[in-house]
């Protein structure tokens, strides 16, 4: 099968400073790939330039076969690629339903319709209604953004990238900050709606390796701007050399599959 | 070469006395993240006192020689509305930049009729005192005393002013102010204090300007809508916040004024923008600044 | 409901006005009407985008232009045809300024655009045989659906016809721009003041859409330039003074720009309080400053966010009905 998204070689460099080096990574339909690595690995590096916002200095990287360097976001969720970050960004002043709106329109190629009503405009609504049902936000569809508990901000922030029925969606650690007993929760919630939703591809930064462990069908470790291992989670953890580098000193419990 | 001469020294001139009204904007620009439309009224406010000052000196028996040490001391003495209006400006540091602009245009309407009270609306000039200090001779040239002195004064306030930032411990805590409020309220500073230090200073620095360009200029209604613009010019050519870029925007700008008026009238403030525009859109950093989003 | 119902009784109470009051108001009404106008476009990018213009009075000074242009020089005396073409010029010339002021923002945006105004203004002063340098150009009296309305002298033209011309396009631009800022383009636009990088991740051209704004915007105030001009009967290069930019600003700011028509709000009280203030003292530049001062520290929605709060305080005090 044909990966949804593949870098092949890339390598990013600063001057001396070598980002990335010679990282080829292939994601396909169906699969939940997990980026880990210790800071300073090139984790944010090689994120940014899966989604386009950094060209590769060498090396290719490819999106549904199309070579999407340096294309930058707007182009990137018009191709089918969403990304949701760590930070929440919302838009203060706007509903949850507007919030989600603005996905939808970017997505339905509405956004030069000067003219037409937002409010008419029973298609928006709907598919507005559907997303934000999926995260549970339904109720909440005319409250400010701004005067949501965080937990909500967050569920809005990651609802509106799902808004513009990507294929691939890119989640760059999405449970920081979330507490530890809703961390499962929130990334059930988030599987579960990407299913829902006709997402063909999950890309995961996470530094949770419980979450990463349960969720992912691949991990990718990066080392030093080079890709250490890239495993499915029982091959992942059952070696100890990559889970020392990764993880330190927890081998013991995750080793177990605690 | 006189004709160039005469170019030269009339644009550094112009530059000398930009630079001061610039640097002004820049260092509260650079601490409190404010650009002040009314750094032109403080020159003009400067301008229409010094003529006052000196007057008032020569009335009362001094020789018309020291005009120069009582404009200075006119633009420093009205460093007093500095405290004053930065109270004013406290309301909206934490606000829209929108505001800021809108607080600061509101004191260009207010200063309009503040100098129209005092001093009417009728351009006022200090005649001809600039005469009383000669000209100088270099090679087979003559500079006007008073041009150089000003020149010379300049060069002093920027040498000064570049070593108190670099080399005292005041100027040290304004650039990290400047860098970082927060850092610097951790770390103890009294940043109200500093706030209104720098703003009454950047206001010397405007009035200061002003009091010194009178002896060649009229003083006028039209000068503190006027000044911002070039003002303006200067701290976009020379990028936002850095003092160099002041001295750097201010010769830019005080030659090429000096070049349009002496061959092309029509085009004086017209090139001005556009290479204003050209800057922008090149290297919206300036010359000196910092890159921009 | 409320909102339509107060904008028709503000409607009817307009038509109504020339009977009411002496024809010295109503040649101020005509203005407020321009500005009314020009604030409605000028604030689509101010409000609604969050992109503030220190130079937005260039636009209003290429409609004036255009108007005087047309009428003494090109003959064209159809209204509809100088407003269609001054309009048309003030989205030519705002095409190189925003494609230009688009990158950038906050600051950056408002001195560019603040130099771009002043650019203009010294084209204007400075070419005396294109455009009269300081003194300007005439205006002429256009001709209104085709109508000539020759027989009547200037004031009775402008407090009857023309008045009555300006009060229709006023509403017919207002429909238009809250059919505008109502639709998915208009939620955009907020999205991109809001937070601009996030909407890019949700695929929203900025850039372009601020483009657009910008374009619209300059159109708006072109519209106003031409009834000033024509209530003038002149076209000035103080149009274009950044300080009339400014005023822009200080309108929209003084009606509340976070409303629809707080911007019309705005341009009406500003045109009266500066003539009543002009009329009382000669220091009327220093009241208006000291209202600005008030405006920005104490109420910074405006006279609508004023009433608005009032509003929702005394819905609060008046006791519910039990249920």
């Amino acid at each position: 099968m044909t990966p949804l998204i593949e870098t092949t070689d890339v390598r990013k460099a600063y001057g001396d400073f070598v980002a990335l080096d010679r990282v080829s990574l292939a994601i396909s339909e169906g699969e939940l790939v997990s980026i880990v690595g210790p800071n300073g690995a090139g984790k944010t590096t090689l994120v940014n330039v899966l989604t386009g916002l950094l060209k590769p200095t060498a090396g290719v990287v490819r999106f549904k076969g199309e070579d999407i360097a340096g294309i930058g976001p707007v182009a990137l969720a018009r191709r089918g690629m969403a990304r949701a970050f760590q930070l929440v960004h919302i838009f203060p002043a706007m509903t949850v339903a507007e919030t989600i709106a603005v996905a939808v329109i970017s997505q339905t190629g509405k956004s030069l319709r000067l003219f037409a009503s937002v409010k008419k405009d029973a298609a928006l609504a709907a598919r507005v209604r559907e997303v934000a049902a999926i995260f549970g936000l339904e109720a909440k569809l005319d409250d400010e953004a701004r005067l949501l508990p965080q937990g909500e901000k967050k569920l809005l922030d990651i609802a509106s990238a799902f808004a513009l029925s990507p294929e691939v969606i890119l989640l760059d650690e999405p449970t920081s900050g979330v507490s530890t007993a809703d961390k499962h929760g929130l990334m059930r919630s988030v599987v579960d709606a990407a299913k829902r939703a006709g997402v063909k591809a999950i890309i995961l930064v996470e530094h949770d390796m419980d979450l990463v462990a349960e969720y992912s069908s691949r991990i990718v470790a990066l080392q030093g701007g080079r890709v250490l291992a890239d495993r499915a989670p029982a091959q992942f953890f059952a070696d100890p050399g990559i889970v020392s580098v990764i993880v330190g000193k927890r081998v013991g419990r995750l080793a177990t599959g605690g | 070469m006189t004709a160039f001469v005469d170019i030269l020294i009339g644009g550094v001139f112009h530059a000398a006395v930009l630079f001061l009204v610039a640097a002004g904007l820049q260092l509260v620009f650079g601490v409190q993240k404010i650009v002040n439309l009314a750094c032109g009224s403080f020159y003009a406010l400067g301008a229409y006192f010094g003529i006052s000052a000196v007057n008032w000196a020569i009335a009362a028996g001094m020789p018309p020689q020291l005009f120069l040490p009582v404009l200075i001391a006119a633009g420093v003495v009205l460093g007093v509305i500095g405290p004053a209006i930065e109270l004013l400006l406290r309301t909206v540091y934490d606000r829209d930049e929108a505001f800021q602009l809108l607080l600061t245009f509101a004191l260009v309407l207010m200063f309009q009729d503040v100098l129209r009270f005092f001093w009417g609306a009728n351009p006022q000039q200090l005649g001809n005192l600039v005469m009383a200090y000669g000209k100088i001779e270099v090679g087979e040239v003559q500079i006007p005393t008073y041009n150089a002195l000003v020149i010379a004064a300049s060069v002093l306030i920027a040498m000064a002013i570049g070593a108190f930032l670099q080399r005292t411990r005041f100027g040290r805590i304004l650039r990290a102010t400047a860098e970082n409020r927060e850092m610097a309220q951790a770390l103890g500073v009294n940043v109200r204090w500093m706030y209104a230090s720098v703003f009454t200073l950047g206001t010397v620095l405007g009035t200061v300007g002003g009091a010194l360009v009178v002896p060649t200029a009229a003083a006028s209604l039209d000068m503190p809508v006027e000044l911002v613009v070039e003002a303006f010019a200067v701290v976009v050519i020379g990028g936002l916040g850095s003092m160099r870029g002041a001295l750097a925007g201010a010769l830019v700008v005080g030659i090429m004024r000096a070049l349009a008026i002496r061959y092309y009238a029509e085009l004086e403030m017209l090139a001005i923008y556009v290479v204003v525009i050209a800057i922008l859109v090149a290297r919206p950093a300036g010359l000196f600044g910092k890159p921009v989003e | 409901m409320m909102r339509l119902a107060l904008a028709l009784a503000a409607i009817v109470a307009l038509a109504a006005l020339p009977r009411l009051i002496s024809a010295y108001y109503i040649t101020l009404v005509l203005p407020a009407f321009a500005y009314g106008i020009a604030l409605l476009g000028f604030n689509l990018l101010f409000g609604y985008t969050g992109l503030l213009s220190f130079g937005h009075a260039l636009f209003v000074a290429v409609g004036a232009y255009g108007a005087a242009v047309l009428s003494s020089k090109l003959g064209v005396k159809s209204f509809e045809l100088v407003l269609l073409l001054s309009g048309l010029a003030a989205v030519l010339a705002a095409v190189p300024v925003a494609l230009l002021s688009v990158r950038y923002v906050r600051i950056f945006f408002g001195i560019l655009t603040l130099a771009f105004g002043m650019l203009f203004h010294s084209v204007l002063f400075k070419f005396y045989d294109l455009t009269g340098g300081d003194t300007g150009i005439r205006v002429l009296r256009p001709s209104l659906l085709g109508m000539d309305f020759e027989k009547l002298d200037k004031t009775s033209f402008l407090v009857g016809p023309f008045y009555y011309y300006c009060l229709a396009l006023l509403v017919a631009l207002a429909i238009v721009m809250w059919r505008v800022v109502r639709s998915p383009f208009g939620l955009q636009l907020v999205a991109i003041r809001e937070n601009p990088r996030k909407a890019e991740y949700l695929g929203v051209r900025v850039r372009f859409l601020r483009f657009v704004a910008f374009l619209i915007s300059a159109f708006y105030c072109a519209v106003g330039g031409v009834i000033l001009a024509i209530n003038t009967g002149q076209a000035d290069p103080e149009l274009a003074y950044w300080t009339h930019s400014g005023e822009l600003v200080f309108m929209t700011v003084l009606g509340g720009f976070a409303s629809f028509f707080g911007p019309l709000v705005g341009a009406f009280t500003f045109i009266f309080l500066k003539s009543e203030l002009m009329g009382m003292t000669q220091y009327w530049r220093f009241v208006l400053g000291v209202i600005l001062v008030l405006i920005v520290v104490l109420f910074p929605r405006g006279l609508v966010g004023l009433v608005q709060d009032v509003a929702s305080r005394a819905s609060r005090l008046v006791p519910r009905a039990p249920k």
